[in-house]
């Protein structure tokens, strides 16, 4: 009988592959079934935002950090413009503060909501993807009636916001907020204990926290392997240091935990927004900044926690109107580079399970 | 879990994936949240940022472009192309004003550069187009579509102060203008902003 030879072979996920939420070509290489071997291909959707913005004067800038990480825009917006205002010296007015606050932690909601959805979809449930879009729409309908787009804010700008919110904001807010946490037994009530649900992601995929730092894995995807670290309470920016709340830790580090922080994150981010929205002072919405201010030469790096990790932008200025040099930090490309070193050893679908609850937006790896 | 965990768990699990469809059950026979869109339509919040209009005077109908191109220094994709030469008694005319609406990506930052309410960005999103050439639009298909949106008149409020003390009712600015509220708009005013930029 002549002896049974097996040889590794490989495989292309992606580039257009559903699952890839984006554009990311993955070779994976095979043993049989099992994966041994992940090699992210990224690049497809390099648009150069650094350089754009290296050619932009610094309030032009805030419209192309929306198009870094889309799905949490404000975000984007709100790291640049406190690098922009940490160079500078600008002092922003506290309604500013307490708008920004709000309109973070709605983004932060509205993008978990996506995750909700979208990881179940991937796993086969249509039902959560639709409930989790339900909701979010009313948030995005929230962020329209306030600064007119839906997904590219362009809200916060250099020394506060560009507009004030309208009167029907707080009670459409409250209502929306409301909402969502009646719902939030029913998103848990469909996946929590779902038997289906659990084979698919319990003991799927576990990260250790050690190799989640020493790749610079952070946000939920780190504060599910056990580590408590969260940029909001650690490093506090803006005014979180005024909100009583506190991150959500989970301690296995699979795709399972993974999902269930994010879920745990909406409830605190309504938390915090309850508390801003009842503390709400009056007065300026915005410092008063020329469009053409030039900062003073000097180097800056200023971090925000956004839905996907530590966002960070690095500006080096030489005193002139434009940055010298403008550096993005996402929470995205950190996570796809721990990806080959704890992803392998399973099967192709667990891979989706895995690249769903890690929650990459390609565009923010290529930028 | 489905595996091991013996005869009870069969149970357990039939009762969760219940409980799931218990839940998706309750919207049973409820409308649905979607519109038909060509045939519906939302309508648009007021701030909605739309197509590029450029705003006529409600009484006059001309132009409010005073041609200062703040608005064109003001785009980040330099979708705005203006030529407003000045003449001899040092005044600008408006000469050309076009919109590239395929750059246009709808930040809105014109229309708050805009100190003397020249341009919008309306609440319009549908225009588009097979020929990309369409795009493009000129000072006049821009006047056209600017000729019905409502905007509160930056220029008025701030004529009427010096000549009347006590301002009217209407002209009494909305909170949030007085917030974000722009520079005198007198023609020094734009003339240093260039300064500025050119410096």
């Amino acid at each position: 009988m002549p002896e049974l030879r097996t040889e590794e072979f490989q495989v292309n996920m992606g580039p257009h592959h559903p699952a890839t939420h984006g554009v990311c070509r993955m070779i994976l290489t095979m043993d049989g079934e099992k994966i041994v071997k992940i090699e992210p291909v990224i690049g497809y959707l390099h648009r150069a935002l650094e350089k754009i913005c290296e050619n932009r004067t610094y309030a032009q800038c805030i419209p192309v950090t929306d198009r870094f990480e889309y799905v949490t825009a404000m975000s984007c917006n709100q790291v640049f413009a406190m690098a922009a205002e940490r160079l500078a010296g600008i002092e922003v007015p506290e309604r500013a503060e307490y708008l920004r606050v709000i309109m973070l932690e709605l983004n932060r909601i509205a993008s978990h909501l996506i995750f909700y959805g979208v990881t179940a979809m991937d796993l086969g449930a249509l039902t959560p993807f639709l409930y989790g879009l339900r909701e979010r729409e009313a948030i995005i309908d929230l962020f329209e009636m306030t600064c007119g787009q839906r997904l590219t804010y362009n809200y916060i700008r250099v020394g506060g916001v560009a507009k004030d919110i309208p009167k029907e904001f707080i009670p459409k807010c409250h209502e929306a907020i409301d909402v969502i946490t009646e719902k939030m037994s029913d998103y848990e009530g469909l996946l929590n204990e779902n038997p289906i649900w659990l084979v698919r992601t319990k003991g799927i995929g576990v990260m250790p926290a050690k190799l989640g730092i020493d790749y610079g894995v952070s946000g939920p995807v780190l504060r599910a392997s056990g580590v408590d670290y969260d940029i909001r309470r650690d490093d506090p920016y803006s005014i979180y240091d005024k909100f009583d709340w506190k991150p959500a830790v989970h301690q296995n580090g699979d795709c399972f935990d993974r999902y269930l922080i994010r879920l745990d994150e909406i409830k605190q981010s309504i938390k915090i927004i309850k508390q801003a929205l009842e503390g709400l002072p009056e007065g300026d919405i915005k410092a008063k900044v020329s469009p053409n201010f030039k900062p003073p030469a000097g180097e800056v790096y200023a971090r925000v926690e956004n839905s996907r990790g530590e966002l960070g932008i690095y500006i080096q200025s030489d005193g002139g109107k434009k940055p010298l040099r403008v550096k993005m930090r996402g929470g995205s490309y950190c996570q796809l580079q721990a990806l080959p070193y704890f992803g392998t050893n399973c099967f192709i679908a667990d891979l989706v399970a895995i690249f769903a609850t890690l929650d990459i937006i390609l565009p923010e790896v290529d930028r | 879990m489905l595996d091991g965990t013996g005869s009870m768990g069969v149970f357990k699990d039939i009762k969760n994936l219940l409980i799931g469809m218990r839940i998706t059950g309750k919207h049973l026979g409820r409308h649905a949240i979607t519109i038909q869109y060509p045939e519906e339509k939302w309508t648009m919040p007021e701030r909605s940022r739309g197509v590029v209009v450029l705003l006529s005077d409600k009484e006059t109908g001309e132009l409010n472009c005073t041609g200062c191109m703040l608005c064109m220094r003001a785009c980040p994709t330099a979708a705005i192309e203006i030529d407003a030469p000045r003449g001899e008694d040092k005044k600008r005319t408006l000469k050309v004003f076009n919109v590239d609406n395929a750059l246009c990506c709808y930040c809105g930052l014109c229309e708050e550069a805009c100190n003397f309410s020249a341009l919008k960005m309306a609440t319009m999103y549908e225009y588009s187009t097979p020929d990309k050439g369409d795009l493009f639009w000129d000072m006049k298909k821009l006047q056209e579509a600017g000729r019905d949106v409502p905007y509160e008149d930056k220029r008025k409020k701030k004529k009427a102060k010096p000549v009347e003390a006590a301002p009217t009712k209407e002209a009494t600015p909305v909170k949030e203008d007085t917030q974000t509220g722009p520079p005198p708009p007198d023609d020094k005013a734009s003339d240093t902003a260039e300064k500025e930029d050119e410096g």
